[in-house]
């Protein structure tokens, strides 16, 4: 009796377990951008580590008719690394670096490697990179796939460091893409957001590092176009350029403080300067958390930010350190809320009126903007989506929104007026973020839609490499 | 029951429980995205073991430490074999009541084995003291493997390993002939 209950015992645990197993292998899993607010299930999540597993993957799906996202760090917020039921490629994991030619200046790194290893390794031999986000946590990859610019004002977007690129492509060939070698791709893959194939590895020019003498200066904002194109623009020394408009209640999109990055004459030797390390982040992560809920908060967070900035006017640092901007204070994990990142693009002399048509907009209606900075882009219309069609000013918005359907919406609608208001100066918004945009806001800022979409549709026929940014705005 | 098999099943038990809790927490926060809903499905928990804690003690008087021990052990197999596969708070508030449940019957069984061990009253405090002390070895020696192990290993398959070792325990329960004594 006994060992009869015993066998029963042992028969219903395994077919519980065969169960359990076979349904958790055919369960789907769920991915979410740094945002966190638009989960999906996707079929399954590859890590790539090798060349011949991703050529052979992509082989396979296409057979299959499959989809493919691919995926970075995943700061991207608009859908653009993953769909439902579609693979994920995690490229983290790929990354070596292939080949590093400092007397040439030039590095080829895999896709996977970020901004902080290439900084590592090149940081000895007195060199730096061109053009790379604020941050230095991104991978190549990542930035090259959104055409992301940053701090420097002298080298133009990423894509104008690129001298070429390897790109696996949806029948399984890899080509190599340059000025010269297949050139049309050269202008849809950055910031073709993973749309035409998969970029393998990467080769960067690389400049010298040079010590930079940091000047803060605050001012009103009706007097910076004019400050920026003399003082700035004008002034050769001048090498990188961020400025910051207040959000805080005090000064509410007037003042203004500007950090530029001067030549200095240090001579000191600058390979002996340590790569800063992220250090005590308690302090501006309190500011920034009570900045989130209360008017107080704002306006401690803005004096307390302009008057270090204005303190550090005179120090010394090398371009290195200020290509590696502190981000752990911002990380931010609450369930329930979080906090999105927009980027909108004016012409410099749009400016001031369009500041004054935000703050009307945003004396109205309610919406919590953190912080905003702001960064100059050249024009250069070498991407196929790009957002620089005049020489603009980047103005990247940080805003905490609660993320229940209701606020998500009242959200959308603010942003929908301040996209209105963008496009309304002739400018334009950044595609990675929070897909808030309307489909006629988009056709909108990018009139060149149609094009990419014909030549995706000529490279990509069956859709093999897709993601939800796609679906959304191209289908 | 005889206490050589008690230690043994309990040393697994404690093992397998300290080896998952950190993961299982885990999955908790990837379901869930409030904090209420966090404190909810651990309130439920808690609720369930304070009232379950009434039968079980009748029960134990009634039919025997080792067939709640059987329970709980079996129980945790099969729930673990569950966990893998959920997705959705709601699945997550099912687990925690029926871990509520298994867990007050581990406790409660616990005590009354111990309590039940006829020891000079003059030696209880070192014999409690030697029993912890045995069992949270295994579970110190579990603890620190898991974290060697969950490198190679996906979350999902150390939930399946530790519901083999519960069912292991179960066996040891079921089959007595493996200690070589009977109760």
């Amino acid at each position: 009796m006994k060992r009869m209950f015993t066998c029963a015992v042992i028969v219903l645990y395994m077919t519980a377990f065969g169960l359990s197993y076979v349904s958790y292998e055919q369960r789907e899993v769920t991915v979410s951008d740094q945002s966190r607010i638009l989960p999906m299930h996707v079929k399954q999540i590859q890590a790539a580590t090798s060349t011949s597993d991703l050529t052979d993957w992509i082989r396979q799906f296409a057979a299959k008719q499959q989809h493919v996202s691919i995926a970075g760090l995943q700061h991207s917020q608009g859908g653009q690394t993953y769909l439902p039921g579609a693979t994920v490629l995690d490229m983290k994991s790929y990354n070596r670096i292939l080949r590093y030619e400092p007397k040439q200046r030039r590095i080829t790194v895999q896709s996977g490697v970020t901004w902080a290893d290439i900084q590592q390794k090149i940081q000895p031999d007195r060199l730096a990179i061109k053009v790379m986000q604020s941050q230095n946590i991104f991978t190549v990859g990542g930035a090259l796939s959104v055409n992301v610019h940053g701090r420097d004002i002298r080298y133009g977007s990423l894509l104008d460091t690129v001298d070429s690129f390897r790109l696996l492509t949806a029948d399984g060939t890899i080509l190599n893409v340059s000025r010269s070698e297949n050139n049309a791709l050269f202008h849809l893959v950055p910031g073709g957001y993973g749309l035409f194939g998969i970029i393998l590895d990467v080769t960067l020019q690389l400049t010298q590092d040079e010590w930079y003498q940091q000047q803060t200066i605050a001012l009103s904002y009706e007097d910076y176009p004019a400050y920026f194109r003399k003082h700035v623009l004008g002034n050769d020394a001048v090498r990188m350029h961020i400025g910051r408009i207040s959000v805080a209640p005090d000064g509410f999109f007037r003042d203004m403080y500007l950090t530029n990055y001067l030549r200095s004459s240090r001579t000191v030797p600058i390979e002996d300067e340590p790569l800063k390390q992220e250090t005590i982040i308690a302090l501006p992560k309190a500011l920034l958390g009570l900045s989130r809920y209360s008017d107080f908060g704002k306006n401690q967070l803005w004096s307390f930010q302009k008057s270090y900035f204005l303190n550090q006017t005179g120090t010394d640092e090398s371009r290195n350190n200020v290509m590696r901007s502190d981000s752990a204070f911002m990380e931010y994990t609450n369930p329930g809320r979080t906090e999105l990142l927009q980027e909108y693009f004016i012409p410099v002399d749009a400016f001031v009126p369009y500041i004054n048509r935000i703050r009307s907009i945003l004396t109205q209606d309610d919406l919590n903007v953190l912080n905003i900075t702001i960064r100059y882009v050249e024009q250069d219309e070498t991407a196929a989506l790009s957002y620089a069609k005049q020489d603009m000013f980047a103005l990247v918005w940080l805003i905490h929104t609660k993320t229940d359907p209701a606020s998500l919406a009242k959200t959308k609608r603010v942003i929908q007026k301040l996209i209105d208001a963008t496009l309304d100066a002739d400018g334009s918004y950044y595609l990675p973020y929070y897909p808030f945009a309307t489909r006629q806001q988009f056709n909108r800022a990018y009139p060149h839609a149609t094009a990419f979409k014909a030549a995706k549709k000529q490279y990509d026929p069956h859709a093999v490499f897709l993601n939800q940014f796609y679906i959304d705005y191209f289908q | 029951m005889n206490y050589p098999l008690f230690l043994r099943v309990q040393s697994i038990v404690l093992m397998s429980s300290s080896v998952i809790f950190p993961f299982y927490l885990l999955l908790i926060r990837e379901l869930g995205d409030s904090y209420a809903q966090f404190g909810l499905a651990y309130g439920l928990f808690t609720v369930t073991s304070a009232f379950a804690y009434l039968a079980i003690g009748r029960f134990s008087d009634r039919f025997g430490d080792r067939v709640l021990l059987v329970v709980h052990t079996l129980g945790m197999a099969l729930l673990l074999l569950y966990i893998p596969v959920v997705t959705a708070i709601s699945h997550v508030y099912f687990i925690q009541i029926a871990m509520g449940l298994l867990g007050a019957i581990q406790k409660n069984t616990e005590k009354t084995v111990l309590a039940r061990q006829e020891i000079a009253t003059a030696v209880v405090g070192r014999h409690i003291g030697g029993y912890h002390f045995k069992t949270s070895l295994w579970s110190a020696g579990g603890i620190i493997l898991a974290g060697y192990l969950i490198d190679f290993l996906t979350i999902g398959s150390l939930f399946y390993i530790i519901s083999v070792c519960y069912f292991y325990a179960t066996l040891r329960l079921l089959l007595p002939s493996a200690t070589g004594q009977k109760k």
